[in-house]
């Protein structure tokens, strides 16, 4: 439109705060997701600290919230408190594992069908399309039912069901930068196919995999606490989800006990929240940026 | 209206894979087949024991258990519960009818309000009272819909007596069942309205800086009328396809919904199942999914053809 | 052309139009104390580089300039400033009695509404028309611009060339018969012959409706060709405007005897030096670091001399 100049002015000016860090488009809402999701992490490294007894250990069960145990007690007398202290740690392996799975997958099946198109790219595309189909969650719950559930598989079989989005993310971007002509001088330098992806490619492209890799972890989280209510989560490990399965399965729910399961499912909540936070901010920042280029 | 042969092989390759999928499981999992078949805790005696592998066709060769498998499945035969005491297929079908009394109405309950919503937020995202609303669905988004479902039942049910506690109707005439519905219909409308309008509003975030949104505005468009009649049907494109994949995700929340709110649809009928580890209507249940799910896929893609003239005269 | 005014008032008046872009960087001034006049049924072409700021202009008039904007001046325009109008206001004006045809006619057009529907639509939004009915009125107006057949009206724009949409886009601005249309580069893009077309096609309708065109472009041959007057812009200011005859023959300012000489015709000769910074603009006269006949005043200060009353206009201490 009439902004030809403009659009050419913001360019720059972009370039140059990029180059000087100054650029904080959209930021404070991922700075305060930072934050919340810092806090949870350091609860989850340094749960021993933090939490005020064992989680495993028991007290009188049943207890109301008082000052030994700020959130009470469950039906077998563990410390609520320090159950979702250390809870955080299932939440942040499992969304983290899986995200790490899932995005390593995604982003080679993206990069690859992308830049090599053609038949490659029909092959690899139509193996995401009928991955993006199979309902994860029904298919979580059979694998786990028939599996003896440990949160490792959980994590594992996420992490092999989740990479379909930051594929064909990956794969649009590749396409556009194998197109840009620093790619094409790699060529004609004779460079390997390898060497283009891994060392021309992917690192312009990292800054598209970090918000999706944000919301696959999220994804993960929300998922393993679901997994976990149903009764599947890792038995040896405690878990927000199974808390508040026991909660509910255990007569904490019907007997209006709000400080059992309340706790863990707002900790779900808000560490589900901090990593969407980051990951919304950044890809509508990322747009945002890509208009004005 | 064309329908791409390309696409055609991608649904048919999932079904076939899934479908596959679901015969290898029980196969390749741990332990005795004919036990990961049948469900565990099954007491029976070692003759029928036999009989009942020789007669599941678990002594034969695997190709023809594949086969029989298809053919099984083609006669709608989805197993037989020992658990429930009844083929797989009559159970689902009795219990999904329930499920979808939750489901569809929320859907659409939760598309339309949700692409709206989400339609208007992403109009005026600037605008404070616009953020203060999109953080609000965004917490429901993040929440998972059990939990939501606790929180809702725990504050309007327990506390407040609006709403009965669970079930699906206690005397079973339609204003009764209508009742019991409500908040449930209410806490899927909500989940479903959370993933929709996120979507979308990301959506007309960026179709709103494209050229032809700045033309409509010199013709003289003004405000809304923009959004509604240039915008919208832009932004709405990529969302069909979209919420169809959601699909499978949005129906696994109504599965945790039911099991909240004690409803006697699919969800609890899979939750008796883990905790009786009845694998045949495991099975079975997620073999149903799966084709409303990918029948979903189809029909957003059959919609979507329609809707984008762009496809429509490829 | 129809010959012009003289005794008219202006239909449209710029009085010291300024534009400033907030961005990271700084300021950006897009255009700097613009002024001009545009009397009925006359073609007036603001003629400059890329970039120099006329398209800038042009949205500034019609309120299109998006939000880190920072607009002075006053545009008048039936007793209205168009600059001070609520949105709701401009939006009445907006394709009614002032329409724009933007410079790339493909994007601008929206991909999925069938484009007889994107003709008809002002009709409808401000004549509340009905569809029907409007639609019939449209098919009129595409026909006129050669595309007759029925089933065009049907169609999208991805069916069409770039040079059919470009109709599409005047027909739709020409549908209300505005008092003012501006085209903001018409001809970009397109090649000779089908510039060529476009070109009497606009000469058509300004000749149709009644309408006063301001035309928009970086190529002075087509400005010769349709415009009455030219405004010739460097770095977001007008540094000379003139009757078109005139500027062409006897150019004043250095720029644009500069411009002129850059054309094939008069032998390709680029301007020295490179176009300045706009955040951070020369001082006093802003053409002086590439101007051959710099004066220690020209670093300093501007002056704009007019000749035959106001006629003619020229910011250069040479006159």
């Amino acid at each position: 439109m009439a902004g030809d100049f403009n659009r050419v002015a913001s360019c720059k000016a972009t370039e140059w705060a990029k180059i000087l860090r100054l650029d904080m488009r959209g930021l404070r809402i991922a700075l305060f997701g930072l934050l919340l999701f810092l806090t949870i992490f350091i609860l989850a490294a340094f749960s021993d600290i933090f939490a005020p007894y064992d989680p495993w250990n028991r007290f009188e069960p049943f207890l109301a919230p008082c000052r030994e145990h700020i959130l009470g007690t469950n039906d077998l007398g563990n410390d609520i408190l320090s159950e979702l202290i250390y809870g955080s740690r299932v939440s942040l392996i499992v969304g983290f594992g899986a995200a790490l799975m899932a995005t390593l997958i995604g982003t080679l099946i993206g990069l690859f069908a992308g830049y090599f198109r053609g038949l490659m790219d029909e092959t690899l595309m139509g193996i995401t399309d009928v991955f993006l189909m199979i309902p994860q969650i029904p298919l979580i719950i059979i694998l786990a039912a028939f599996l003896r559930p440990s949160f490792w598989l959980v994590a594992l079989i996420m992490g092999a069901l989740w990479w379909t989005s930051t594929a064909r993310v990956v794969r649009s971007k590749a396409m556009q930068i194998r197109e840009t002509s620093f790619i094409e001088c790699s060529r004609s330098l004779g460079f390997s196919h390898m060497h283009i992806i891994f060392s021309d490619i992917l690192p312009n492209i990292l800054h598209v995999i970090m918000p999706k890799f944000l919301l696959t972890i999220a994804s993960a989280m929300i998922s393993e606490a679901s997994i976990s209510f149903l009764g599947l989560g890792d038995p040896t490990m405690k878990s927000w989800g199974m808390m508040i399965n026991f909660a509910f399965t255990r007569g904490g729910f019907i007997n209006g006990y709000w400080w059992w399961y309340l706790p863990p499912g707002l900790c779900i909540t808000l560490s589900v929240l901090s990593l969407v936070l980051m990951g919304f901010s950044l890809e509508e920042r990322e747009e945002e940026t890509m208009r004005i280029e | 209206m064309t329908f791409s042969g390309k696409k055609a092989i991608r649904y048919f390759l999932a079904i076939i894979l899934i479908f596959s999928l679901n015969f290898a499981i029980p196969r390749a999992m741990p332990g005795d087949p004919l036990a990961n078949l049948l469900g565990e805790d099954v007491m029976l005696t070692e003759e029928s024991i036999a009989e009942l592998r020789a007669k599941m066709g678990l002594d034969l060769p695997l190709h023809e258990q594949f086969l029989a498998y298809w053919r099984d499945i083609f006669s709608f035969d989805l197993g037989y519960s020992y658990h429930l005491h009844s083929p797989v297929s009559a159970i689902i079908l009795s219990r999904m009818k329930w499920t979808l009394l939750l489901a569809i109405p929320s859907l659409i309950l939760g598309a339309i309000l949700g692409t709206f919503l989400g339609a208007l937020a992403g109009w005026k995202s600037r605008d404070a009272g616009q953020k203060f609303e999109t953080g609000l669905v965004l917490m429901i988004y993040c929440t998972p819909p059990y939990f939501l479902s606790l929180l809702f039942l725990y504050a309007l049910s327990f506390k407040l007596g609006l709403f009965p506690l669970k079930g699906f109707y206690s005397t079973g005439s339609a204003l009764d069942i209508a009742h019991h519905l409500m908040l449930p219909v209410i806490v899927m409308t909500l989940f479903s309205l959370s993933r929709n309008y996120m979507i979308m509003r990301g959506s007309v975030i960026q179709e709103r800086g494209n050229l032809y949104a700045a033309y409509a505005r010199a013709k003289g468009l003004y405000g809304e009328e923009i959004l509604f009649r240039h915008i919208f049907k832009n932004a709405i494109l990529p969302i069909i396809t979209l919420l169809a994949l959601d699909f499978g995700f949005i129906l696994s929340g109504a599965l945790f919904i039911e099991i909240v709110f004690s409803m006697n649809g699919m969800g609890n009928l899979i939750y008796d199942a883990l905790l009786s580890r009845d694998y045949p209507v495991l099975q079975g249940s997620f073999l149903v999914i799966t084709v409303m799910v990918v029948s979903a896929n189809l029909l957003a893609d059959l919609l979507y053809s329609r809707i984008d003239p762009r496809v429509r005269w490829q | 052309m129809s010959m012009r005014h003289d005794i008219n008032a202006p239909i449209l008046q710029v009085v010291g139009l300024s534009v400033r872009f907030e961005t990271p960087l700084g300021l950006v001034h897009a255009a700097d104390d613009v002024a001009f006049d545009i009397y009925e049924m006359e073609t007036l072409a603001l003629v400059g580089e890329t970039g120099c700021g006329k398209s800038v202009v042009a949205s500034a008039i019609m309120q299109l300039l998006p939000g880190n904007a920072v607009v002075e001046g006053k545009a008048l325009f039936s007793k209205m400033d168009l600059l001070k109008l609520e949105e709701k206001e401009i939006s009445r004006v907006r394709g009614n009695e002032i329409s724009i045809i933007f410079q790339n006619p493909s994007l601008s057009l929206n991909p999925i509404i069938e484009v007889g529907e994107q003709i008809a639509e002002p009709l409808q939004v401000h004549r509340k028309m009905a569809r029907r009915e409007s639609h019939q009125v449209a098919k009129g107006f595409l026909s006129r611009l050669g595309l007759g057949e029925r089933s065009l009206m049907r169609m999208y724009p991805f069916q069409f060339s770039g040079g059919m949409n470009q109709r599409v886009m005047i027909a739709t601005s020409m549908i209300l018969s505005p008092k003012i249309i501006i085209a903001d580069e018409p001809t970009k893009g397109l090649d000779r012959a089908l510039a060529r077309d476009v070109t009497s096609e606009i000469e058509k309708i300004m000749d149709l409706t009644g309408a006063s065109l301001l035309l928009i472009t970086h190529d002075i041959s087509l400005a010769a060709m349709i415009s009455d007057r030219i405004a010739v812009m460097y770095c977001g200011e007008i540094v000379e405007m003139g009757k078109c005859k005139d500027v062409l023959r006897e150019p004043l300012h250095p720029y644009t005897c500069a411009l002129l000489d850059c054309l094939p015709e008069r032998g390709f000769k680029p301007i020295a030096g490179a176009s300045p910074s706009m955040i951070d603009p020369p001082q006093g006269c802003k053409f002086h670091p590439r101007c051959p006949y710099k004066t220690q005043e020209c670093m300093q200060k501007q002056r704009i001399r007019k000749i035959d009353g106001d006629e003619r206009q020229v910011r250069c201490w040479q006159y």
